[in-house]
Formats: structure tokens, C-alpha cells, sequence
């Protein structure tokens, strides 16, 4: 009980060993600021005006008894922006900042407000009087595509918004030769992101031709160019500012909302900063959440259950809007072929429209779906070939290529190195999954289940991918890091810091991270697609070594020896051939700024290494790499069943085990694994949806959704498995979207081999499992 | 954000009781508030007159009495319920309860009192003084009286309460010898309200017979529901497997249980069937316990 | 009269307190927003998610869920009342140490339940620490290392036994 003492592994000083985080003292205390906890002098409180209906025309707005209210300062509407439409792409700029025609969701904003206090910004969004034309809607797929359905938008015909069909060796003459073909359907819910910190924003015009914005932003440089665009001004006018971000899972804290544009608007037209804090209430009902998607697949496997052939069709509900669906529809399909060998597979992906609230991006992003899909299937393979379920995956998994080569599957993806099988040996070993027996007390079952994942790393997308780092070495010493990536909670600030300090030399403390600010801080894409460390890590090694050879020359000249003989460790800088020659860093720093005539050391550096190998990926073929990298996991977990009532619970026997590359900071690895398998795996598995009832979201409070919580949180064991991927910086790659990935296939093992039942449509929440139980009761007395 | 309001905080039980008597149904009286300010940050509920007890101290009691039995008064917090060792001794079915009541944040603040008077029939406290035999005493200017606590809800977050009166104290008898009581509920997290619940308290002669039997439900209808035909199930009887099972049976007949997010009428049904066996059990095995 | 301020004598974090404050006024806002302590976040509406978490009197109370008035008379801790000085509590000290901390929105409340947990019982057990924070919401983390760090400032509390 107590302490768990993290590993130490590699050869550094900082890197590779359990490092605390660079914000945690500040988190700790509560001085870290949060966009809530900002404050501007003479600060007005927004207020956003929402549609109570999901499908409707706007007929009418009139904002006049708001406007009249004592203490209103500006009131804005969606004919303030102009025709302005938005999106994550050119070709998807679909959605307005404030809706004008039209309402696609239930709580869609259509005006803003903004007051001298929240109550009467309250008030005054009370009294505006908004005119709709209630219009049929369509809130699931299957609504969607029927014929004659209402249209989400006018010109999407069939409401279908992304469409792939990918086509690679022969599945039907795959299937043909198989030994045991099947297909099997799944589900997996609408789920919310999950992040506890409400958005909030706080915007201004310090000039009237210059913006401020302070926002929980995962991906600031998104605000920064839309906002630009939105406003028409030179992106050098748009200053973002990054505070402590309370966690994004690649949502809307990635994204724009009507908040975002309306504070700016309404500052602009008040002449005064604007303050709009949402609440858990809009995030529950109006922010982004994880695609609803029913998958259906059909798998042939030899008589020893090698994998012959896939075919993958994924019917997805996108929302109202476009936003990352291109994405996430690719992304759903781009991993069929990892983490074992595909020689054959198919791909048909529908993403529909519905007046529900848009769909996005989260944690596990696509692979989520289909990973689950496939993995649950491989399971139902091995009951029905009486192949034992660790020993099915071993044989299809994809071995670790040999230094210098490269896996390739069939659409092209390269992976470098997979610790898939050491992955599933060390979690296998470390269940004593070959002498796990069935156990049953009273009216508990339990079982254990057992998965493995992948999922990419460093994401790399066309037209995004420019991440920079900038050092720049004060003259005593200490170091400054500018980056435009973004700490959502990940721990990639301490990441950065740690990277810079080895490739420096000197001691964590001594880098200073200057968290975004589009004012100074180089671009960069932003937290999603598991990128930061891959790709801004890079960045940051670049940087900081272009720093160290600026140094370096300095001193091999003090030194009177060639740059490649002087190093720099532990603060000491010294001759390689004659350790005994050496100087501390802030003597060599204070030569090299004051002197000689006194040099500026910047070093700058970006990331190249996804962008360049192997080009970008094509989403309408499904070909290339969507990631630089890819990390695997393995996981076992063991519920304990409640037979009679169907309630699942997660018992400690929980165990991941997850090749990350290297674990730059192994402690972070660990909690980011841990969390990633509970929140937004397990809690998928067994607890959280959204009920929609004709886009009325049902269940829009934290009592109604359930959230996991501690009490119920498996102590999960993690064993890091180490590859050392020669594209990752110091050999990383992604840590713990993989185990939001290997969580959900793992559990509903476990609760088929507790009690022979298959939940395929999750959450596997009592009442679910209740009936599937009673149903094959009721089956095996016939 | 609240919507504004015209606040006091009596200092006594008399003052409370006259401001009462003056605003009636215009006001509202607030304890803990925990169940209160929910709805009220919601813009459910929107007072006019806000009657704040919280800090009459005079009704933050636990009395036990060989004799009388157990008194509390209608200001204790649940907390305090959960860890007097006079309720873990004597009435441990109280203390185990509000171990599983929300969580130590709410039951540090919450009242009794406040809780009862929500009258939510998903409440925990409720169910479990209906098996106990447990009495209201309920006080207006000048008057009081007594309720007995399976009358005193009377529809959904409805109770017998009139405008001018306010809950003082909860009275619980000492339990006859040979009683074991129980209450468990179906939750997803500790600390869920039970998505059904069930409250048994099952006394036995001296021949091991069931003398008496008291089966309560919660959110299984509009109130916490005493299922008195699925005590009949088991009175008078030597209690075996199949008659826990009918009384499960019947319990569920009584039951009209809502139909919501957490759990269908349907399955709420199956559910009491599962928790009166369940809990019945524990409450036998419990009688072993008692003197 | 509806909205008239009333008196309000209450400490907050050792510092003795007397200010008028409007009836309908949440102790969370007041916390936040009058006295500008805004270590105490804001996480939901419906009191579930902890993130508001304080002590009054030492114990862990949602301060979303308390009228600023109710705590006249009383003692009330927030997260900046919790180190001595520059000095970290123990506990916050072993959630930096053991890498707990993730995006830290949740924090705050964590620390607050934990404080109030090791004040009542020195040598809790795992069951009783996991029960301290079960009214605290994270989302990131997955509570193992919070738990542990718990248990971990709860032996360098009691001496290292």
C-alpha cells in the first residue's frame, strides 16, 4: 500500500525517470490561473443567447428590450459577422459564430450579450426575442440517410458529410479461403469529452485594430487564424494567450464555440473586455462529443485463426456540423491494419449529419471504435476456434521490425518499431493469465478480459503541421523556451523543459517555459492527434542544440579546441579530451553574451521529421501515414459481475502494459496511461451516454451522466515496454491514447468470460447487462 | 447564480416558526441546502423569502435513551448520523446508510432534516426510518405533532408539511429484541442515489419465527413506499429462500417504480425483487447479532 | 428587503473577515470573485463534481453548495490557506512528488478532501481514502496516483510509520 517507486530507464540526466511536473507547485496551491480566474479592468460578463429547438428556421431576432436593460453594454447577433462561415478546413467551413438562418442543435447560440454583472448579462439574454419556424429534424444515422429526410444543410444531399470507400489486396477471395468467417455489429455511445474545466474566454481590443483573447485553448493557433479571418485582420494582430488549460481530449477546447466569437464581438462593439464563462450545463449539451458510431465487421481467419481479410463499414453520427468528421472517419479505418497483420481489407465509412450537437475529436480519436470493434471480434474468433484468447493475438501480432526497417501494411502505413507482442507477454505474465481460473461467489462472477491497441503518434495533416520552438539563453544563465504547444494537462510543458535542459545540459530548473502567446511564441498545431511530444519535442531537441552549437563555439574557442570537442553536462561546460578543462554554464553564457562583442543566443528549431518521410496521408484512398509514429498496448482487466443485478465493477487486477518508444517522463507515462484506460476507456465501456431524444440531450448534469470516480478506479499497474523509435525524439512515441483504446475490448472480455455474455453495444451499463443475462437464462432452459 | 431574495437566519426555533407563520408558502426554508441550491442555481426554484435554520444549533442533537430510544434532531448533519457510536451501536442500519449517502462533502453539510423534507422518494433516509417505526415531530407557532415517517411523504418532493410548520426532530424506538435491519441500493458509484433500494427490518420470536417484518422501497414510486403486502409474505412464518423470493415478488407488484435515464420501470421492478431478497437476508442475518 | 446585503463575520484561511454581501451570493463566488482567492474552481452546477471543494472547520464541504452567509461564525480553508508559507503541506508536496497531478483543475478539491481526511483520521485505509475523494470529479488521471499520493502524506504526517 502507498508508494509505487517509478522505474529509471535510458542513460540521462533528466530524461527517462520520473520527473515532477514544471506546474505543479502552481497547481497544487491554486495560483495556477485558469481562463475563469482572469480578470480585466472595467471587465464586462457575457451571456450567450441559446435555441431551445434542434431544427429551425430563425425568423426574427429582436434584441431592442435587451439593448434598453440598464447595465447591457452590447448585444451582438449573428448578422454582426457578415457571412463569416468556419471550419477545421477549406472545403468544410460550414458553421457561423453566431447562427443566422437556421439552428442545427438544440442550444445552438444565436446572440450574446454582454453586461456590467452575470445577472443581468442573465436578464438581458431573457429578453431577447428570438422568432423560430420549428423544423423536422433528423437525430441519428439511420434518420439521416432515409429517404426524403430533412436536410441539415441545404446542398449536403442524403445528409451525408464524409464518405470513404478504401479497397486493398482481394477481401472476397480473402473470405472465400477462410476457414471461419464473421461478422459482427457493434456500438459505441455519445460520449461526453469529460474535462472538468468548463470553457471560458476573456476577450478585448487594446487597439481598434488588435485582438486579446484568453482562452482555454488546446490548439490556440486555430482562434489565432480564425479570428483573424473572422475579423479581417493580420494574424500579427491577434494575440492569443494560453493560461492553464483544465484538460481538452481534443474537443471543443480544440475548437471554436459561439462564446469564443461573441466575446470578441461584443468587446469590440462595448469597447470594454468582455467575460463569457460557460457552464458544465453547455459543456453536457452543446459541446463537442465522441461520435456515436455502429460498426459492423467481417473478419476471415484460417483454421489456426491467422487473419486472412477485414471489411470494416462504419456508420457514424457527425452532428450538426462538419468540424474534425474527415478526420475521425479516416482515422476510424487508417489502424485496421495495426496492431496485427491485415493482408486483405475493405473500408466503407458514412458520416451523416443530425441536428445533434456536432461530433469530434477525443481521446482515442477513431481507433477508439474500430479497435474495440476488432478486438471484441478476435475474442469471439478464438471462443469459436477454441484458440486461447492471448495466444490468437500473439500469432497475428506484428513482430518489432529489426533496427533500420520498416513495417509496411497494405495502405501504406510504416511503423518503425511495435512492442505489441512484449506488450501482451509482460501483461499476460503479469496476470498469470495461463493459470487464471473461473471464479464465482455468491451472486458475483468474475473474469478477466484481454486486449491489445495501437494508436498513432506525432499526427502529421496537410497545411498543419508547422510546430516551432525558440530558445533564447538570458545572459545569466537561465534559459527562456518559447513554444506554441500546449500543456491541456498532458504534461508536455515539463516534457519540453526536460528536453531542452538534457540536450542543454543543465538542470530542469533552469528552463523557464513561456506558456503561448501568439504575441511571441512560434506556431504551432496545437494538443491532438497525440502530437506534442512527437513533433514539438522535435522542435525543442532542434532548438535547443542550435542553442548549445552557438554555445559551444564560444567556449571551444575560450577552450582554444574544435567545437565537436566540448560538451556541455550538469552544468558544466568541458573539453571531451581533457575533462579537467571546464567552466560553469553561466560563465561560458556570460563570455558569450557580454563578450566577444556579446552574441544573442537564440536557437530555433522545427519539427520536420513527420511531415517529410512518407508524405501525408489520403483520406479518400486511405493510403499514408496519419502519424509519424505508432504506440501499442496491451492490457488485461479482470470486473467483477453483479449476475443478478448487472452492475460491472473493475477490480485491481488491472494491468497495461504500454510501448511508448521511451518514456521521456516515466511518472507522466504512468498517469496518463492510468487515466487513459479509466476515463475515457473503462468509463466508455461500462458507464457514460448521452440520451438523446430527438436532440434533446437527456442527461446534461454530472448526477445523470455518470462520471468514474475514485472509489471505482482499478489501481492500475502499467509496465512500460521500451522500442526506442528512431522518429521520436529521444526515441518517443505517444503515451495513453492507446489505453483508452485497449480498456474498452478488455472489459467486455472480461464481462463474456464472467458470464458467457457479449455486450456489443456499450456502455455496458446494469440494466443493459440485466437483460442480456436473463436473455441467455432464458435461451439455455429452452 | 441565484435569483435574488429576502433572507433571515433565525436564531431560534420560536423565531423560525413565527417567520413561517407570516410569509407561508412565499418562503423557503433552507438547512444544508444541498438538495435546495441545486435546484435553486438551476432557476427552479426561486423563492421569495429564504428562512435559513442552518444555524439553529438548538436542533443539531443525537440522543439515545436505553428507554425512549433515539432522538435526532432535525439539524444534525448526516455526517454526524454516520459516525455517532451510539447509532453504530444500536441502530447501525442508520450509520450505514449515510456511509453510502452522496459523498463526505454533502453528508458534512446536509441536515436530516433538510434531506426528509425534500422528500424524495429516491432518499435513503427516508426508506430506512419507515422499517425503523421512526416518528416526525413536526412543529408550527404554538403547535406540534407527530407523524409517522411512512406518512409523512406524500407525493413526489411533496410531504405532509404544511406551509407553517418545520420538522424538529425524528423520534426511533428502541427495536424489539431478535430485530435485524438492513438497507442496501442499487448504485453504479458509492454514493449514487440508489436507482432502487430497499429497506427490511425483520423481527423473530423466540422460536425463530418472523414476529415482524417491515419492508420499505426507494425510487420505486412517487414516495418511499412501504411494501405491506410483501411483509405480510413473511410474518407469521419460519422465513425460507422461497419466501424471501415471493416477498421480492410482491414487493415489486406494490412498487410503481419511475422510468428514467438510470433505469427502466421494468427493470427498477426486477430490481426490487432483487434487493428485498437480498436485504431480508442481511436483516436475518443481523437478527443473529441482536439481543 | 429583497437583495439588501447583510453582515457576514466569518475567517477565511487565518484572516478574520467582515464585509456585506448580497443573501443569494454562493460562498464559492464570494471566494472567488470578492476575495479574489480563485484556487476554488467551479466545475458543475449540479454539486458533483467537487472541484469547489473547501473546509469549514476543518471539513471538506462544496462551497458551491453553501450561502456565503451560512459560514458566518465559521472557519473557512481554501487551497491558498493550505501551505505554511513557502512551506507545502504534505500532501501537496507527495502529489507533486508521485505525479499525480495532471491538468490540475481537480487538484484544489483533492487536496481539500485529503487535508480534511488526515486531520480526522491519521492511518486511514485505502478503502477510506478512495471514500475522502469520491465526491472529487477528475478526468484525467484515473485517481491511482492521487490515492497513493494520499496515503503516501498520510505516513510522513504520522512520522514515516
Amino acid at each position: 500500500m502507498g508508494e509505487t517507486k517509478s522505474e529509471v530507464f535510458g542513460n540521462y540526466s533528466i530524461l527517462g525517470k520520473a520527473i515532477p511536473r514544471v506546474d505543479a507547485k502552481a497547481k497544487v496551491t491554486g495560483q495556477a490561473k485558469y481562463a475563469a480566474d482572469f480578470e480585466e479592468a472595467n471587465m464586462l460578463w457575457g451571456q450567450i443567447k441559446r435555441s431551445p429547438y434542434a431544427h429551425a428556421r430563425i425568423l426574427n431576432i429582436d434584441t431592442s428590450k435587451a439593448e434598453k436593460l440598464p447595465g447591457v453594454k452590447a448585444v451582438t447577433t449573428g448578422k454582426d459577422f457578415g457571412g463569416f462561415k468556419w471550419g477545421w478546413s477549406g472545403p468544410t467551413r460550414d458553421e457561423e459564430p453566431l447562427a443566422v438562418e437556421k439552428v442545427r442543435y438544440q442550444y445552438e447560440g444565436v446572440a450574446g450579450v454582454a453586461a456590467v454583472d452575470e445577472e443581468i448579462a442573465q436578464e438581458a439574454c431573457d429578453l431577447i426575442e428570438v422568432d423560430y419556424e420549428p423544423l423536422p429534424g433528423v437525430f441519428d444515422p439511420f434518420e439521416a440517410m432515409a429517404e426524403g429526410a430533412p436536410l441539415v444543410h441545404e446542398g449536403r444531399p442524403g445528409n451525408i458529410c464524409v464518405e470513404y470507400h478504401w479497397n486493398f489486396g482481394d477481401v472476397e477471395k480473402a473470405f472465400a479461403e477462410s476457414y471461419l468467417v464473421r461478422e459482427d455489429t457493434f456500438q459505441t455511445p455519445r460520449q461526453a469529452k469529460g474535462y472538468l474545466e468548463p470553457p471560458a474566454v476573456v476577450a478585448y481590443w487594446p487597439d481598434p485594430d488588435r485582438i486579446v483573447y484568453i482562452g482555454a485553448k488546446g490548439s490556440p493557433y486555430f482562434p489565432y487564424r480564425i479570428l483573424a479571418r473572422c475579423f479581417n485582420l493580420p494574424l500579427s494582430n491577434v494575440r492569443i494567450i494560453t493560461p492553464i488549460i483544465g484538460s481538452d481530449f481534443g474537443g471543443t477546447k480544440n475548437d471554436m464555440t459561439p462564446a469564443d466569437f461573441s466575446a470578441v464581438m461584443l468587446a469590440k462593439k462595448a469597447g470594454r473586455p468582455v467575460k463569457i464563462v460557460t457552464s458544465q450545463f453547455d459543456t453536457l449539451t452543446t459541446d463537442l462529443r465522441r461520435h456515436p458510431m455502429w460498426i459492423t465487421v467481417k473478419t476471415g481467419v484460417t483454421k489456426d485463426g491467422i487473419l486472412k481479410a477485414t471489411s470494416l463499414k462504419a456508420v457514424a453520427d457527425g452532428g450538426a456540423y462538419t468540424r474534425m468528421s474527415p478526420l475521425t472517419m479516416f482515422l476510424v479505418g487508417t489502424c485496421m491494419t495495426l496492431p496485427y497483420k491485415l493482408p486483405n481489407f475493405k473500408y466503407d465509412a458514412y458520416n451523416y449529419f443530425t441536428n445533434n450537437p456536432s461530433s469530434a475529436a477525443m481521446r482515442g480519436h477513431g481507433l477508439y471504435h474500430s479497435r474495440f470493434a476488432a478486438d471484441v471480434q478476435l475474442d469471439m474468433i478464438a471462443e469459436e476456434l477454441g484458440l486461447d484468447p492471448v495466444e490468437i493475438r500473439l500469432k497475428n501480432s506484428i513482430p518489432n521490425p529489426k533496427s533500420g526497417k520498416i513495417y509496411k501494411t497494405v495502405n501504406d502505413v510504416h511503423v518503425a518499431t511495435c512492442g505489441v507482442q512484449e506488450c501482451i507477454e509482460k501483461v499476460a505474465e503479469a496476470v498469470n493469465w495461463k493459470a487464471r481460473k473461473k471464479k464465482v461467489e455468491g451472486y458475483r462472477a468474475y473474469g478477466l478480459g484481454f486486449a491489445a491497441a495501437t494508436y498513432n503518434s506525432g499526427t502529421k495533416l496537410s497545411a498543419h503541421n508547422a510546430c516551432a520552438a525558440i530558445i533564447r539563453v538570458c545572459e545569466d544563465g537561465s534559459v527562456n523556451y518559447l513554444t506554441g504547444a500546449t500543456d491541456v494537462g498532458q504534461g508536455s510543458d515539463t516534457i519540453m523543459c526536460a528536453i531542452v535542459a538534457e540536450v542543454l545540459g543543465i538542470k530542469l530548473e533552469d528552463i523557464d517555459l513561456k506558456r503561448v502567446d501568439s504575441a511571441f511564441t512560434p506556431v504551432d498545431p496545437g494538443s491532438y492527434g497525440s502530437r506534442v511530444t512527437v513533433h514539438a519535442g522535435e522542435a525543442a531537441t532542434k532548438a535547443a542544440q542550435d542553442a548549445k552549437n552557438q554555445l559551444l563555439e564560444v567556449a571551444a574557442e575560450q577552450f582554444g579546441v574544435k567545437p565537436d570537442d566540448v560538451d556541455i553536462k550538469d552544468k558544466k561546460v568541458f573539453v571531451k579530451s581533457n575533462p579537467e578543462r571546464n567552466m560553469a554554464w553561466e560563465r561560458l553564457v556570460r563570455i558569450a553574451c557580454y563578450e566577444t562583442p556579446g552574441k544573442v543566443i537564440i536557437g530555433r528549431g522545427y519539427s520536420t521529421q513527420g511531415i517529410s518521410m512518407y508524405g501525408l496521408a489520403d483520406f479518400s484512398k486511405g493510403v499514408g501515414d496519419i502519424g509519424t509514429n505508432y504506440s501499442f498496448t496491451a492490457q488485461a482487466s479482470e470486473v467483477e459481475v453483479d449476475v443478478e443485478t448487472g452492475v460491472i465493477k473493475c477490480t485491481d487486477n488491472n494491468v497495461i502494459a504500454h510501448d511508448c518508444g521511451f518514456p521521456l517522463n516515466v511518472q507522466a507515462v504512468e498517469t496518463q496511461v492510468q487515466g487513459g484506460s479509466y476515463h475515457q476507456g473503462i468509463s466508455a465501456a461500462v458507464y457514460e451516454e448521452f440520451k438523446m431524444d430527438s436532440g434533446q440531450t437527456l442527461n446534461p448534469n454530472l448526477v445523470d451522466y455518470t462520471r468514474p470516480r475514485a472509489y471505482e478506479a482499478p489501481m492500475t499497474q502499467v509496465i512500460h515496454v521500451i522500442t526506442n523509435d528512431p522518429y521520436g525524439p529521444f526515441g518517443a512515441k505517444e503515451a495513453s491514447e492507446g489505453s483508452c483504446c485497449s480498456a474498452p475490448p478488455s472489459i467486455i472480455s472480461a464481462i463474456h468470460d464472467a458470464t458467457g455474455v457479449w455486450i456489443n453495444d456499450l456502455p455496458a451499463q446494469p440494466e443493459k447487462v440485466f437483460w442480456a443475462l436473463k436473455k441467455k437464462r432464458e435461451k439455455g432452459q429452452k | 447564480m441565484l435569483a435574488a431574495f429576502e433572507y433571515f437566519a433565525p436564531k431560534t426555533v420560536e423565531e423560525a416558526l413565527s417567520l413561517l407563520s407570516k410569509y407561508k408558502d412565499k418562503a423557503k426554508m433552507i438547512a444544508g441546502g444541498q438538495s435546495m441550491l441545486v435546484v435553486m442555481k438551476q432557476r427552479l426554484l426561486t423563492p421569495e423569502y429564504l428562512i435559513d435554520i442552518k444555524g439553529l444549533t438548538a436542533l443539531d442533537y443525537i440522543k439515545y435513551d436505553e428507554k425512549q430510544g433515539l432522538r435526532i434532531g432535525a439539524l444534525t448533519i448526516h455526517r454526524a448520523i454516520e459516525k455517532s457510536p451510539d447509532i453504530q451501536k444500536h441502530f447501525g442500519v442508520l450509520s450505514e446508510m449515510e456511509g453510502n449517502l452522496a459523498t463526505i462533502q454533502t453528508r458534512n453539510w446536509g441536515t436530516i432534516g433538510g434531506n426528509l423534507c425534500h422528500s424524495d422518494p429516491a432518499g435513503d433516509p427516508a426508506t430506512v426510518f419507515i422499517v425503523l417505526k421512526a416518528r416526525f415531530k413536526l412543529a408550527s407557532s404554538g403547535k406540534e405533532r407527530i407523524i409517522e415517517a411512512e406518512d409523512f411523504s406524500t407525493d413526489y418532493l411533496e410531504a405532509d408539511l404544511k406551509p407553517n410548520e418545520m420538522l424538529i426532530e425524528i423520534q426511533v424506538p428502541n427495536p424489539p429484541p431478535h430485530t435485524g435491519t438492513a438497507y442496501e441500493k442499487l448504485m453504479v458509484m458509492k454514493g449514487d442515489m440508489g436507482v432502487v433500494g430497499a429497506a427490511v427490518s425483520i423481527t423473530l420470536d423466540s422460536k425463530g419465527g418472523c414476529q415482524d417484518a417491515r419492508i420499505a422501497l426507494s425510487n420505486a414510486a412517487s414516495i418511499p413506499l412501504r411494501a405491506k403486502k410483501a411483509e405480510k409474505v413473511l410474518i407469521g412464518k419460519t422465513i425460507n429462500d422461497g419466501l424471501l423470493t415471493e416477498a421480492g415478488e410482491v414487493a415489486a407488484t406494490e412498487a410503481d417504480p419511475p422510468n428514467d435515464v438510470h433505469g427502466s420501470a421494468e427493470y427498477r421492478r426486477e430490481m426490487v425483487k432483487v434487493f428485498v431478497k437480498r436485504v431480508a437476508r442481511l436483516a436475518l442475518e443481523k437478527t443473529k447479532a441482536a439481543r | 428587503m429583497k437583495g439588501e446585503m447583510k453582515e457576514l463575520k466569518f475567517t477565511v484561511n487565518g484572516k478574520p473577515y467582515e464585509l456585506k454581501v448580497k443573501p443569494e451570493t454562493l460562498l464559492v463566488d464570494l471566494l472567488r470573485q470578492e476575495l479574489k482567492l480563485t484556487g476554488t474552481k467551479v466545475g458543475c452546477l449540479d454539486s458533483a463534481c467537487g472541484a469547489c471543494t473547501v473546509n469549514i472547520d476543518g471539513k471538506a464541504v462544496r462551497s458551491c453548495s453553501v450561502l456565503a452567509l451560512q459560514a458566518n461564525g465559521h472557519e473557512v480553508t481554501t487551497i491558498e490557506g493550505v501551505a505554511d508559507g513557502d512551506e507545502l503541506h504534505p500532501i501537496q508536496q507527495a502529489m507533486i512528488d508521485h505525479g499525480a497531478i495532471e491538468c490540475g483543475f481537480c487538484t484544489p478539491g483533492m487536496v481539500m478532501s485529503a487535508r480534511a481526511l488526515l486531520a480526522e483520521s491519521p492511518d486511514p485505509t485505502r478503502e477510506e481514502v478512495k471514500e475522502a475523494i469520491q465526491g472529487n470529479l477528475c478526468a484525467d488521471a484515473g485517481y491511482v496516483k492521487y490515492i497513493e499520493a494520499i496515503e503516501i502524506a498520510a505516513k510522513e504526517i504520522r512520522g514515516g510509520k
